[in-house]
């Protein structure tokens, strides 16, 4: 490569040539691989988009609309290819929805841009003018966004459905989208009350009944059945439920020990002991009132053994066990309780109290609910059901998107219509703006701007509609004005889509443009493919 | 008559003519590899890791590039060394100095080509450096003493070296994010009290300094979130029951009573512990272990905030920042130095939920948030950033600050010119050759700007035939403007550094004339 013998710089004309091929086949091997990844997910934008079937390469099926769950499992190699998948990833956590937007804006700007290159214009020069664009793009937003309020819960309701509409449980948005708004406004702490921690909020699965059962419960769910030997309460009134982080079964040391048993005798007064042993811990617990017990799980030993739970039993104490750690802080913020690491420190007031512990079946399991918690937490558990493993994956995730729309709507409370409107009318101000504009600028923002189309245009053709008919419309129906104008796609026509309800976070909008146009540019700028150690 | 072989079997020896093009070309690869990264119409690259996983990395720092490559050949390695050396040394111009040594050797080859001893280029080279920094040394400026003027200095030079960089159109906030990081120093150049924490999501713009320091962990469970006047005991110290480290060892025990007296002892161990610790009048403690269950009770029944598995880095920086000294024993508390700050306090970045202590006792001490939407971003953010504060915390202790946009190199070139006029003997060839290579860097910012740089590079040299210009490359424009006017600054140690390092590299270059490879160890199972 540098064998070349070297002219004096200034008339290096022969070398930069060869240079410079090299250097845009990488490019344009890079923008092609980006695309390839856009187009695989193109079709799955919409609400009448289509789902992918992806099978994992432990045999696992998933099959999903969501496009960063898509991306994710998909396992690309090619770099750029990768830059996408992490692109969807991280608009998957800063807004939660509009993965699949995110990448096929990504892929389509590319395709414009290649363009672009091939005019000879400088891929650092398009680059910029990405940015500026970026930059007016989201003031355009900005200037569309309707405010909202958190009390007003029907159009919060409104925006989570928007979100639960391109997924499969579409049909039983009217379910789940009003759970998700009264599960994120039971978590906003009012101290901070532009501040959502979705790790308040727990979703647990069981498989059995249909989507329709699935529910909002004010308190705690385990998917887990209570462990009782026989005659053991399963349903308790008037709780005093104790975490514990140890365990009710014979002692162990951390250093390793035997026991040595010479005789017969010896070996009954061992029994008697371990009996006595567990027996007087039972007594210690049963003193305090505590009648459930919530057990973490231990690698070390087990948490119950039989014997104990049979004097649980008998003393009426419910018993769940096997709690994760992780779960501790989540358990002990909802009950308002405090964890008892030692026998000795089990005291009435690290209880928590409730008005109802019990084990009901569902399915083809047991789950063991806490209701009417004292004081509680704010935190909210919702419980998905769903007739087979893969529609409660996808459910899961379906219900997770609506919850982020909700919870960026607490961060910003902007409301913006969907339906490829904001699009449409980004591009329309952008191709305005760049005529103001001079040189490389306006014709690379003029690109751009047209770019942006390829939102309403795939929603059109997903949904069967005739996408030139009806970007072109829209075009118009723009100029006149008509900024909320969009794609209703249950109709098949044009309508102002703010009337029909679509709305959707402003974040998520904004964080598309901005999380899109950062990816591309970093693509664009790249001009080589180093392999490294 | 044959020699009898001097090397074992499979080393290779490569002599005279055949050794100095192999250092040269290998040199020269190295040097075109990195060079489309220069100035701030620079490219990126991807290193594509061959390991497990495939790992990507975007970057447009010298220094990780050349880190990362698998490189065979001797002189392509010592200017990765360079490289390396510059990035340790003044942080920045990591690329430069290796695209300049390799401009170097380029017209070195050609006089080698027309029968000039390499060490008489040496001898030539030697002078022109002298005379180029002599030339950087007049031309620089130095405004210590006004501060205002200053400041806006540092500002000039956060945002020259940003601009070749992913921070580059957000440059001016984070010019200024960086100044005031550094100037909180107050001129130490220990970049260990600025904490660089990544997270993703979010864009660049959302990017924030913090004063004090930010624990990427979690407050136990039914402990204080919020601690004011906080007494920090920062330790590395096992939590669990000390056990006998001997192989083997175990207890034999005759009843169940005495295995549960053998778990109490243990636990009261545990308590033991525990309570030397809350002993040293602490309201926090930050350990580097794990902290079980049992004394995070104990902890949050004393009202005590833990933090359990901070990592290795996080204590260091804690320690230093907080002015504690890490203990792990905690007999006589008399002689721990504890750690202070002003208030402790769990916030929200993204979705985690991390713990701020401000106020610390090491009031330099702050916490750079950066944000972005993937971690390619975040990760050449964070090299950009710390490139920029490389280059200011050197700055502000030597505050010389030269013009930016190749104009310190033509300035150099000028003089170098001058002094090969002055100069009788073949020397002269090696001098007119120095300038030469000077005068590639601007012609390698233009090219990669996609300018025509011959006619750019004439046209500076006109105008720097005049006194005193300011004259440099204005990438934006495309044209030639005054530096001064247009605010690209560079600092002065950075552009030495890559001068007199470049020079060394290219000289030792030069003078090898022999490379021994020498047969590689065997090794048994593999391969």
């Amino acid at each position: 490569m540098a064998a070349v013998v070297s002219a004096p710089p200034s008339s290096s004309k022969t070398e930069t040539y060869t240079d410079t091929k090299r250097r845009d086949d990488v490019r344009r091997a890079n923008i092609l691989a980006a695309r390839a990844v856009a187009d695989a997910v193109r079709t799955s934008l919409g609400p009448k988009g289509m789902d992918k079937m992806i099978s994992s390469a432990s045999g696992d099926v998933i099959i999903t609309n969501d496009g960063a769950t898509i991306l994710n499992k998909m396992e690309v190699l090619q770099p750029a290819a990768k830059m996408l998948v992490d692109l969807s990833r991280s608009q998957d956590s800063a807004a939660g929805d509009g993965t699949t937007s995110v990448v096929v804006l990504a892929g389509c700007l590319l395709r414009h841009s290649l363009s672009l290159l091939s005019a000879g214009i400088h891929p650092t020069a398009v680059a910029d003018s990405l940015h500026r664009l970026s930059v007016r793009a989201v003031e355009i937003l900005h200037s569309m966004a309707v405010p909202v309020d958190l009390s007003d819960r029907e159009t919060l309701i409104k925006s989570a459905a928007t979100a639960l509409n391109s997924k499969v449980v579409s049909q039983y948005s009217s379910l789940l989208a009003p759970l998700a708004v009264d599960a994120v406004l039971t978590v906003v702490d009012p101290s901070h009350p532009d501040l959502v921690d979705l790790h308040d909020i727990k979703i647990v699965k069981k498989l059995g009944g249909t989507v329709d059962d699935t529910e909002f419960v004010k308190g705690l769910v385990f998917d887990k059945k209570a462990s009782h030997a026989a005659g053991g309460p399963t349903r308790v009134e008037n709780a005093k439920i104790a975490v514990i982080q140890f365990q009710i079964s014979p002692p162990k040391t951390d250093i390793e020990q035997s026991v040595i048993v010479s005789d017969y005798t010896q070996m009954d007064r061992i029994l008697r002991e371990e009996r006595n042993y567990i027996l007087s811990m039972v007594k210690k617990i049963k003193a305090t009132g505590c009648n459930v017990l919530l057990i973490q799980k231990s690698i070390l030993r087990d948490a119950v053994t039989d014997l104990s739970l049979h004097y649980l039993a008998k003393a009426k104490i419910l018993v769940v066990k096997d709690v994760e750690r992780d779960e501790i802080e989540f358990i002990t913020k909802t009950l308002n309780c405090l964890p008892i690491a030692n026998i000795e420190h089990f005291r009435e007031d690290k209880l928590g109290f409730a008005d109802c512990v019990e084990e009901t079946s569902v399915g083809d399991g047991k789950i063991v609910k806490i209701t009417g918690i004292k004081d509680m937490g704010r935190t909210a558990t919702v419980l998905v059901r769903g007739s087979n493993q893969l529609v409660i994956d996808e459910a899961e995730r379906s219900l997770h998107d609506a919850l982020c729309v909700v919870r960026c709507l607490v961060n910003k409370r902007f409301l913006i219509a969907g339906g490829g409107a904001p699009e449409i009318e980004m591009s329309r101000q952008l191709g305005a703006w760049a005529k103001e504009l001079q040189g490389m600028e306006s014709y690379c923002i003029k690109e751009f701007a047209e770019a942006l189309e390829v939102i309403p245009y795939t929603l059109a053709e997903n949904a069967g509609l005739n996408p030139i008919s009806i970007v072109t419309e829209l075009r118009n129906r723009h100029a006149q004005g008509e900024i909320n104008t969009g794609i209703n796609v249950r109709k098949g026509q044009i309508t102002n889509i703010l009337e029909e309800n679509v709305v959707q976070p402003l974040l998520v909008s904004t964080s598309a443009i901005t999380l899109a146009t950062e990816c591309v540019r970093m693509i664009l700028k790249i001009d080589d493919i180093v392999t490294v150690r | 008559m044959a020699v009898e072989r001097l090397f074992k079997d499979e080393a290779t020896e490569e002599k005279g003519d055949r050794a100095r093009m192999a250092s040269f070309i290998g040199a020269m690869a190295i040097a075109d590899l990195v060079k489309t990264t220069l100035g701030p119409k620079g490219m990126d690259k991807i290193l594509q890791s061959t390991g497990r996983g495939r790992n990507i990395t975007v970057t447009n720092d010298g220094a990780t590039i050349l880190k990362s490559l698998h490189i065979d050949n001797p002189a392509a390695k010592v200017l990765v060394d360079i490289s390396k050396v510059q990035d340790d040394e003044v942080g920045d111009g990591t690329t430069s100095v290796v695209v300049l040594a390799g401009e170097l050797l380029r017209e070195a080859e050609k006089l080698v080509n027309t029968k000039i001893h390499p060490m008489t280029i040496i001898a030539g080279y030697r002078m022109a450096v002298e005379c180029a920094r002599n030339a950087l040394l007049e031309n620089a400026m130095d405004n210590k003493q006004d501060s205002e003027k200053f400041r806006s200095d540092l500002m000039k030079i956060a945002m020259t070296t940003l601009s070749s960089k992913i921070l580059s159109q957000d440059k001016e906030y984070f010019a200024k994010l960086a100044v005031d990081a550094v100037l909180r120093l107050k001129g130490s150049t220990n970049l260990e009290s600025i904490q660089i924490l990544k997270k993703a999501g979010g864009s660049l713009k959302d990017s924030f300094l913090d004063e004090g320091f930010i624990l990427d962990k979690k407050i136990g469970i039914g402990q204080p979130k919020r601690i004011e006047n906080a007494k920090i005991l920062v330790a590395n110290t096992a939590m669990d029951t000390d056990k006998v480290k001997i192989f083997g060892a175990r207890v034999r025990v005759d009843s169940m009573s005495k295995v549960a007296e053998i778990e109490a002892a243990e636990k009261q161990k545990m308590r033991e512990k525990v309570q030397k610790i809350i002993a040293h009048g602490i309201n926090c403690f930050v350990n580097r272990q794990l902290i079980y269950n049992f004394p995070e009770e104990l902890f949050a029944d004393a009202g005590i905030l833990a933090i359990e598995h901070a990592d290795f880095d996080g204590i260091e920086r804690l320690g230093l920042v907080t002015g504690g000294e890490i203990a792990s024993t905690f007999d006589n508390p008399e002689s721990v130095k504890l750690g202070h700050c002003k208030l402790i306090e769990e916030i929200m970045i993204g979705e985690d939920r991390l713990i701020h202590f401000s106020g610390v006792e090491m009031g330099q001490a702050c916490t750079i948030v950066l944000r972005g939407a993937s971690a390619h971003v975040l990760d050449e953010a964070e090299r950009s950033l710390h490139d920029a504060l490389c280059v200011l915390s050197q700055t502000v202790n030597d505050s010389r600050v030269l013009l930016g946009g190749g104009w310190p190199e033509m300035i150099m070139a000028k003089e170098v010119d001058d002094l090969a006029r002055k100069t009788p003997g073949k020397k002269s060839h090696a001098i007119e050759a120095f300038s030469r290579a000077l005068q590639a860097i601007p012609t390698i910012i233009a090219d990669n700007a996609g300018l025509d740089s011959a006619e750019l590079i004439s046209q500076l040299r006109a105008e720097h035939h005049k006194e005193k210009s300011n004259a440099g490359i204005d990438v934006i424009s495309g044209g030639v403007g005054d530096m001064e006017k247009l605010g690209i600054s560079e600092s002065f140690k950075v552009k030495q550094a890559v001068l007199l390092s470049a020079t060394e590299a290219a000289e030792m270059i030069l003078r090898v004339d022999e490379i021994i490879t020498c047969a590689p160890r065997r090794r048994e199972d593999r391969m």
